[in-house]
């Protein structure tokens, strides 16, 4: 072997294990902000801001028609519904033990679509969203429509699809951990399509400036998914046995 | 969360109008939207941190940290943007670096994209910080009150507002009396004491919610919740400074 290739061979080390350090030093970083996948104010042109308004809206329409049913059914609902908005915004500040070793945090959709129901999440998600902008800087005014449409339309719709589709011939805690996780999963993908299609790669497009947004953001957001999962299945599992009555007023369980 | 919200009840413009404050920080963000050049998010950054800290006398320093808070977003989707990759990069790019088998380059076009786009995001987050750090949320809802939204969505803005605190504290006292038994002394005990937190948490939220609801009963609760509107000033200074604000940007897009 001459002593170019040998250099040429030692470069291409030295990037990929700068690669790497950049990779770790990231997923330490991100775990000690505690990243959530909203996208910031400001960062949608007004076009595609306004575009993801006009798609979450008749979801916030039938959101709300379903809120107004509850209430009118039963008042108590109403603070029930607040109570189930503020548990999966307190939920999303729990820290999250992350297989990665930094901790992050849950979206909580995933649990609130199978109490709650996914036509409610839609208005929760969206009240969710407005009070992590305006409670703890995450997420934007402007961006509420994109963000709504991925962690309150797409994730709970996900994550009810699963659950009602295989609980009654998969084991519970996998389908739990499967609608928990998938719809954590699809939350980023639908960010990062989101992104892309307002930013597509000047080469490669829509779909090479998707792969290249769900890559960089798959580093935090896989394990993320994952051990929302996990969490997700322990803290249902936790309710069977604790509060039965609970799941059972909710139509979650039968009998 | 606790910085934003001792800072937010205890700033001087906490009693201005807070259709007012909107008002600006709205005219703000559509003129970093509209606008779109690097100068004027940045102005608009610097605008906010001074009406922040000048004229709502907030310490200079929670500012950034607010605005910090959103960083790691922004890095990595500008990143995103910048930069492309595959196995083989086109012609005429101005950066290229080889990691393994793949190219990741960026070219000109790229780079100022993802330019506009960083100071846009930072701007319209400064904007956004402006509110959230001056106009705490009892004003908010008073705010969406006055704009007709459904008062059953007012409702429930209004009690998980209360309520996110309440469960925060109740949050805080079990992960206190788990962690000082050992309850995240390693990862399988962090997983299963996190489970048992987010269960016991939910069934706390579910049995309030149900005391919320005879207590409320007990003394006449109809379906409706009153409350006193808060009476707010009006600072002619705030709309000076929003028409500098103003003009400061529309003069930084026609300059650069």
């Amino acid at each position: 072997m001459n002593p170019g290739r040998i250099i040429a061979r030692l470069g291409r080390i030295g990037w990929a294990t700068l690669a790497l350090a950049l990779l770790t030093a990231q997923v330490a970083w991100a775990g000690s902000t505690g990243t959530r996948m909203h996208i910031m104010e400001g960062f949608l042109p007004p076009f595609w801001a306004l575009l993801w308004f006009a798609i979450a809206l008749p979801f916030w329409i039938l959101g709300l028609r379903r809120v107004r049913q509850l209430v009118a059914e039963n008042p108590e609902a109403r603070l029930l519904l607040a109570f189930a908005g503020a548990f999966t915004f307190v939920l999303s500040a729990l820290k999250m033990p992350s297989v990665t070793g930094s901790s992050s945090h849950p979206t909580g959709t995933g649990l609130g679509a199978i109490l709650f129901g996914p036509t409610v999440m839609s208005i929760l998600g969206g009240i969710v969203l407005l009070f992590q902008a305006l409670l703890l800087a995450h997420g934007g005014l402007t961006t509420l429509g994109a963000n709504t449409v991925s962690m309150g339309i797409v994730g709970p719709l996900v994550a009810w699809a699963v659950w009602s589709g295989m609980r009654h011939w998969a084991p519970t805690w996998l389908a739990i951990f499967l609608a928990a996780a998938l719809a954590d999963l699809l939350t980023y993908v639908t960010t990062s399509l989101q992104l892309a299609l307002a930013y597509p790669d000047p080469t490669g497009g829509v779909a090479a400036s998707f792969l290249k947004f769900a890559a960089i953001f798959a580093v935090t957001q896989v394990p993320l998914a994952i051990s929302e999962g996990i969490l997700t299945v322990l803290i249902f599992n936790a309710l069977r046995s604790t509060a039965p009555a609970e799941l059972k007023s909710l139509k979650v369980t039968e009998a | 969360m606790h910085v934003i919200d001792r800072h937010v009840y205890a700033n001087r413009g906490r009693g201005v109008d807070p259709a007012h404050k909107a008002a600006l920080v709205l005219l703000v963000l559509a003129l970093c939207l509209l606008l779109d050049r690097p100068m004027v998010g940045l102005l608009a950054c610097a605008w906010m941190w001074v009406l922040s800290s000048l004229w709502a006398g907030l310490p200079t320093g929670v500012f950034g940290r607010v605005l910090l808070a959103q960083g790691s977003f922004l890095v990595l989707a500008v990143a995103g943007v910048a930069l492309s990759a595959g196995t083989a990069f086109p012609a005429g790019v101005s950066w290229v670096v080889h990691v393994g088998p793949l190219a990741v380059w960026a070219s000109f076009g790229s780079v100022d994209t993802a330019l506009h786009l960083a100071t846009r995001a930072l701007g319209g987050t400064a904007a956004l910080d402006f509110l959230v750090l001056t106009t705490p949320l009892v004003d908010i809802v008073e705010l969406l009150r006055r704009l007709r939204i459904p008062s059953v969505l007012i409702d429930i803005v209004a009690l998980t507002y209360r309520f996110i605190f309440i469960l925060l504290e109740s949050l805080d006292r079990m992960h206190n009396a788990q962690d000082s038994r050992l309850g995240y002394s390693s990862f399988g005990n962090a997983v299963k004491s996190a489970g048992l937190l987010g269960s016991r948490l939910f069934v706390d939220s579910y049995q309030r919610s149900k005391r919320l609801q005879i207590a409320l009963d007990s003394r006449g609760y109809s379906g409706d919740l009153q409350g006193l509107t808060p009476s707010y000033r009006t600072d002619r200074s705030l709309w000076w400074l929003g028409a500098a604000a103003t003009a400061t940007l529309l003069i930084g897009r026609v300059l650069i």
